[in-house]
């Protein structure tokens, strides 16, 4: 009896169930119709409402015999064997999804709104909120007891602009396995079959959690969110899973939302100045254009933008980077570990990755600070297919110099502008175009006779093409010119103009090809430059100046590189590469031969060569290996070892303490060979709790043919430099180490840096010989390195933050003694390089507000208060003596010797 | 060429809140150096080379001395004369046996061993003498330094210029040196009221006219004479020397003036030591400095003689005291000085000063007519 009664109540709730999910009996008479008719009728018949994707349903066709039928039944029968999954929920929604199956429990969806609450962004615990009880299944369920492991690969693009982001860490914390979506967005993770849980982080964007069921191998392409707010403000990224996964030790990136909250001089968000703040990399002082990375000299990093190297990165000396931060996506430094696909210089490679223009929509930024103003335009041509953008910045700071009451300064002028553009064109999925420029121009008049002029230009054409969803190309085209003059009107007799140029051309093939386990990059570029060293004119008629021009150079680099990242196990990778530079020198063009037995000089000229144009007179080159290892040595924690030679053709002649104006790019030649350097990195990276993260690197490089100059040379206009150049070699190692915090409203960076670079000269003769060719310290070497980064996210609206640097001051050279010789008094100096200047320290404060967020409004503006080096410590950047009379008498000069307040004002539309 | 120093004011523009303060850094070497400088012309006069040691730079530059040194002169056609000491560091040439020749190369030898703990030999490069034009026009222009104003006169300054223009001698490489001679009298009447005072120049001149089409030099400056000194009170007279130098020595003389006379900005040279053409035999790396010269040598004179307005009253502020005609001035010749004596006018007294210059002229030059002074007021060609 108690059966029975059991058995009705279940069934009355069977029925009750059945009800619940709607009276879905359809009536069908209707003969073969496609899908769209199918779900109309239903629809009308039943009362309740389709969601699906026309391209899904495109091929189902429905015919079914006249008769009654539940709708889930027809809709299960349909579906079979197709990735197609239905979920009717309680307003009578039938949700028809591709590839996984909604089992929520129906909650309804919320309002998707411009702008949300930080304290949803600010609650670390937010991550799970995406992960939910979404299941996606990956591939044919029927494989799902297969043996083997298999894959997941996809696109991952931002949802808002639709372009791939590349370096986004896809991380299985299972299985600790993980990968990185490549520079056109693509990733590939082989897994076991099963349950899986997906994430996908990148600085700048919200994380994505995404459960599989994984039965064979598929794809999922993932969209990310940008952060609404910049919450991640530390500049340097160090995204928790990315250290672990990178296999190259000493490879930094950084994301361009972050830098611009950072203080600077005259309020300018400067990349460089961000670049400044990873341990290794220094300036030599404010002032300078430049930077050394791990005691390597400013010429010796690559600084690419759109592909193409730029020969003069800064603009009003140094006081300004040269690239417009608004072009900017993102930048990557590799300061040890260069991947093989880069080659030509030593120390580094900082690639500048440009963003493409809005594919939706028009939109804008202007900005205005005291000393510059800046526009820039982007939006799509074709809506999703063809976009362009359009920056561009210049200065007035004439009114300034005009406040001056030096009669030579209040006649002076200094300005700069710069433009940068790109057009990109998507033929079809496997094909994009895009074409790119900058153009920069720097004037300076001095005193209204004489004028410094310089200017770059950059212009690329790069096709992608995809081949399939394992191999993609790239094929770039570029020439980026550098060139300065410099012109003086006065003594009219001698009125010259004086100029450099240095041309590169370049065409780059590059294939990126996943294969299982490996991911392969191979390709080849080749390079022709072409270098004027200096030319020097009359300016008008009434000169008397002789024209002097100094041969120009010209020279082939060619590379083939390819590399293989093989994961070996999970808990140990292998990237391990090789390239094969070489160098060829072409006429036209004179060599003069010297006396081996004595040091060349005027004396000892012997003879003379001559080269046809064209005609190959010299080569180098040789292999470059680049190997790494990566270890992981738990989940929290790996290790890497790497080891990289690289060679360097083309050098920045300069014997001042930092880049100066004047300085001129010279080709290795006859006479100056390349240089060659081998680094051997280690590092040992670790998460901890709360969010902190530790790195300790550790290198040790050495470098030969280094280019150094007898005392007092000048460089400018010297045809015959062969003379004064020394040949030295250079060792440098260091340690660095990293600690810091990136979530939450308080974040935090501390980086420390132990540093040296010594370089020793190898000549015989006394003339080639520095310091009796012992090893002494180059211009950079500053043994300490401290930087503190701190940043408060108070609201959604007001953001502060503070920076601190000290530094070990840097080598120089001071007076010993004074001697008469006639009736001048003369200064003879110590050995180069013995003694130190004072040690730097800085602090600088910014605070960042943001006017109206509503995101109706048309345009959003924002302020940023800023005070540069609030100490007012008055860093010497050079001590220098002067003969007064009969004494001589010494003098610091510091650059930015008060605290700098500046404001700027800036606005999106 | 002037390209470097055009370069570094620019970058001075934008240093808007730098500044310069003054700083003597610790040194802990502090070496002695042999110097060795001097210049062996064509002329028919001794020739003098001066051996001293560098002083260390925190203390003030005194000259030292080197004496007992062995120096002798060869050339290359194998001849040795040896110089002699003539006290103070100073060795010479004896010119009845010695004349330098155009077209010759010559060597200096020194050996320090018996003065110097440290002694050794020295040897420079040899140095050919090549001829030299002669100073085609050495003159002089006034210049305005500051207008007339209601309060003050105008100031002027003048500046000396000379033209040398290629005869045939091919001189691409020009070194000058002068001595300036001029005659002051005080306001006072004392004994020693006219003097003549000599000064050297002090800064390196040179110039290049390789990549001229013509080694014609016009308007050089020589020097610069300001309204600050009393130089064209009276009479004014420059000798400029002018000589021919090698590429070598324009080289050196050209690093030395670019080290010490041109710092001070971001973009400074790295300043090392300048080789110069002296080395040690025994220890190559042993630095020496100083310069061993060979040239032929022309010179000029010129006198300046015209008023210049705004020139300084050196003296005007002498006048210390006045006292009666008689009675003891304690001090006198000591500390204090009569430089007006009006014991015999109505009513007398004596004026006093406690500046030795107001008083006598001879603090700052000579009595001594120099031999070369004319008498006749010689105008300007």
């Amino acid at each position: 009896m108690r059966k029975i009664l059991l058995l009705s109540i279940f069934l009355c709730f069977q029925w009750l169930f059945a009800s619940a999910q709607g009276d879905l009996r359809l009536k069908w008479d209707s003969p073969e119709t496609d899908f769209r008719e199918f779900a109309a009728k239903a629809e009308q018949q039943l009362n309740i409402r389709f969601y699906y994707k026309e391209e899904w349903i495109s091929d189902v066709k429905v015919s079914l015999q006249p008769g009654y039928y539940s709708l889930q039944s027809v809709l299960d029968m349909l579906f079979a064997g197709k990735s197609l999954h239905y979920y009717i929920d309680d307003e009578r929604n039938v949700i028809l999804t591709l590839n996984f199956g909604i089992k929520t429990t129906g909650a309804p969806a919320g309002d998707e709104t411009a702008y949300m609450p930080p304290s949803q962004y600010a609650d670390e615990n937010s991550s799970d909120d995406d992960s939910g009880n979404l299941y996606y299944d990956i591939g044919n369920a029927a494989e799902k007891d297969k043996a083997g492991d298999v894959t997941v690969s996809g696109y991952i693009t931002d949802r808002d602009t639709h372009q791939p982001v590349s370096g986004v860490t896809v991380f299985v914390a299972k299985n600790s396995a993980g990968t990185i979506s490549n520079e056109h967005g693509y990733y590939k993770i082989t897994l076991p079959r099963g349950t899986h849980l997906l994430q996908y982080t990148f600085i700048g964007m919200k994380e994505k959690q995404v459960n599989i069921n994984l039965f064979s191998s598929g794809e999922l392409n993932i969209e990310m969110n940008s952060m609404l707010i910049p919450i991640k403000e530390t500049v340097i990224s160090a995204e928790k899973n990315v250290m672990f996964q990178r296999f190259e030790v000493g490879m930094e990136k950084i994301n361009v939302s972050n830098f611009k909250l950072l203080p600077s001089p005259m309020g300018e968000a400067d990349i460089f100045k961000n670049v400044l703040l990873i341990p290794g990399v220094q300036s030599v002082g404010e002032g300078s254009a430049g930077f050394n990375v791990r005691g390597g000299s400013a010429d010796q990093n690559l600084i690419l933008l759109y592909g193409s190297p730029v020969y003069n990165a800064s603009h009003l000396f140094g006081f300004f980077s040269s690239v417009n931060s608004e072009v900017i996506k993102d930048v990557t430094l590799y300061k040890g570990g260069i991947p093989a696909r880069y080659g030509g210089r030593i120390s580094s490679v900082l690639d500048i990755g440009t963003r493409d223009g809005n594919r939706q929509e028009f939109a804008g930024k202007a900005g205005i600070s005291p000393i510059t103003t800046q526009l820039m335009v982007e939006g799509p041509v074709i809506k999703d297919k063809l976009t362009y953008m359009l920056a561009g910045r210049s200065t007035y700071s004439n009114w300034m110099l005009h406040m001056f009451d030096n009669s030579s300064l209040k006649n002076s002028s200094a300005s700069f502008y710069d433009l940068n553009g790109k057009v990109v064109l998507d033929i079809d999925k496997n094909n994009k175009l895009d074409l790119s420029f900058y153009n920069s121009h720097d004037a300076f008049r001095f005193n209204s006779d004489t004028l410094y002029a310089y200017d770059n230009n950059i212009v690329a054409l790069r096709w992608r093409h995809f081949f399939s969803n394992s191999l993609f190309s790239q094929i770039t085209f570029n020439n980026s010119n550098y060139r300065y003059n410099i012109s003086s009107t006065d003594p009219a007799e001698e009125a010259f103009m004086m100029s450099h140029r240095i041309n590169s051309t370049s065409a780059k093939a590059d294939f990126n090809w996943f294969m299982g386990r490996h991911e392969l990059n191979f390709g080849s570029d080749l390079i022709r430059y072409s270098v004027l060293p200096g030319k020097y004119m009359p300016e008008n008629d009434s000169s008397l100046v002789v024209p002097q021009i100094i041969d120009d150079e010209h020279a082939y680099e060619a590379g083939i590189y390819v590399d293989d990242k093989f994961i070996v196990t999970e808990y140990f990778s292998v990237n391990a590469g090789a390239r094969m530079s070489s160098y060829l020198v072409t006429g036209p063009g004179n060599i003069l031969i010297y006396d081996p037995d004595q040091a060349r000089s005027i004396l000892s000229v012997m003879d003379t060569l001559s080269y046809s144009k064209g005609r190959i007179y010299k080569t180098y080159g040789g292999p470059e290996l680049r190997f790494s290892l990566n270890f992981r040595l738990s989940a929290k924690s790996s290790l890497k070892l790497n080891y990289n030679r690289t060679r360097q053709y083309i050098h920045l002649l300069s014997n001042s303490t930092s880049i100066s104006p004047s300085d001129t790019w010279k080709l290795s030649d006859y006479y100056l060979k390349p240089q060659t350097g081998d680094q051997y990195a280690a590092g040992f990276y670790k998460s901890l709790p709360k969010g902190i993260e530790a790195s300790a690197e550790i290198y040790y490089k050495s470098i030969r043919n280094i280019v150094d100059y007898k005392g007092g040379t000048k460089l400018v206009m010297n045809s015959s430099i062969e003379r004064d150049l020394i040949d030295a070699e250079g060792k440098a190692y260091g340690f660095e180490l990293m600690l810091k915090k990136q979530e939450g409203t308080y974040n935090w960076s501390i980086g420390y840096t132990y540093s040296r670079t010594l370089l020793r000269t190898t000549g015989k003769n006394s003339e080639e010989i520095i310091n009796r060719g012992e090893w002494f310290p180059a211009n950079f070497d500053k043994p300490h390195d401290l930087t503190v980064t701190f940043n408060y996210l108070y609201s959604r609206r007001l953001s502060f933050s503070a920076n601190y640097v000290y530094n070990t001051g840097r080598p120089i050279t001071y007076p010993v003694a004074s001697y008469s010789v006639g009736n001048f008094m003369l200064i003879h100096y110590s050995d180069r390089n013995r003694y130190r200047l004072p040690d730097y320290s800085r602090l600088d404060l910014s605070l960042r507000y943001n006017g109206n967020l509503r995101s109706k409004r048309i345009a959003h503006p924002s302020w940023t208060f800023s005070v540069y080096n609030i100490l007012g410590r008055e860093n010497v950047y050079s001590v220098y003596f002067r003969k007064e009379g009969n004494v001589v008498n010494g003098y610091k000069l510091s650059v930015f010797a008060k605290a700098i307040p500046s404001v700027t004002y800036s606005f999106d539309f | 060429m002037r390209i470097l120093k055009l370069i570094l004011y620019p970058g001075l523009l934008l240093i808007l809140s730098g500044c310069v303060t003054k700083f003597m850094p610790e040194i802990d070497e502090s070496r002695e150096l042999l110097v060795v400088e001097g210049i062996i012309t064509d002329q028919n006069e001794t020739n003098t080379i001066r051996l001293t040691k560098s002083s260390p730079l925190d203390r003030k530059n005194t000259i030292k001395p080197v004496l007992k040194c062995i120096v002798n002169l060869s050339d290359d056609l194998g001849n040795t004369w040896l110089l002699k000491e003539k006290g103070n560091g100073y060795y010479v040439t004896d010119s009845t046996v010695f004349r330098g020749v155009l077209g010759r190369s010559y060597t200096l030898r020194v050996d320090t061993r018996n003065s110097l703990p440290n002694g050794y030999n020295y040897e420079s490069d040899p140095v050919e003498m090549k001829p030299v034009p002669e100073i085609d026009r050495l003159y002089y222009e006034r210049v305005l330094i500051a207008a007339e104003t209601d309060e003050a006169p105008a100031k002027e300054g003048c500046e000396v210029l000379l033209d040398t223009r290629d005869s045939g001698e091919g001189c691409s490489y020009f070194r000058w040196d002068y001595t300036e001679t001029w005659e002051i009298s005080l306001p006072y009447d004392v004994t020693n009221k006219i003097c003549w005072v000599t000064n050297n120049s002090s800064q390196i001149l040179l110039k290049n006219t390789s990549h001229l089409s013509q080694n014609n030099i016009s308007a050089y400056p020589v020097t610069f004479i300001s309204n600050e000194t009393d130089r064209l009170e009276n009479r004014y007279s420059i000798f400029v020397r002018q000589y021919s130098i090698s590429e070598q020595e324009y080289s050196y003389w050209s690093r030395m003036q670019t080290m010490s006379e041109q710092t001070g900005t971001l973009y400074d040279v790295m300043p090392s030591s300048v080789q110069g053409n002296m080395n040690c035999i025994e220890d190559p790396s042993e630095k020496v400095l100083g310069f061993f010269s060979v040239s032929a040598k022309k010179t000029k004179r010129i006198y300046v003689d015209e008023l210049f307005s705004g020139l300084p009253a050196l003296y005007k502020d002498c006048a210390v005291d006045t006292v009666g005609p008689t009675g003891k001035i304690p001090n006198l010749g000591v500390s204090l000085w009569i430089i007006i004596d009006g014991s015999y006018e109505i009513p007398p007294y004596r004026v006093l000063t406690d500046k030795k210059g107001c008083a006598d002229c001879t603090v700052r030059g000579t009595t001594k007519k120099p031999a070369f002074w004319e008498s006749e007021y010689k105008h300007q060609e």
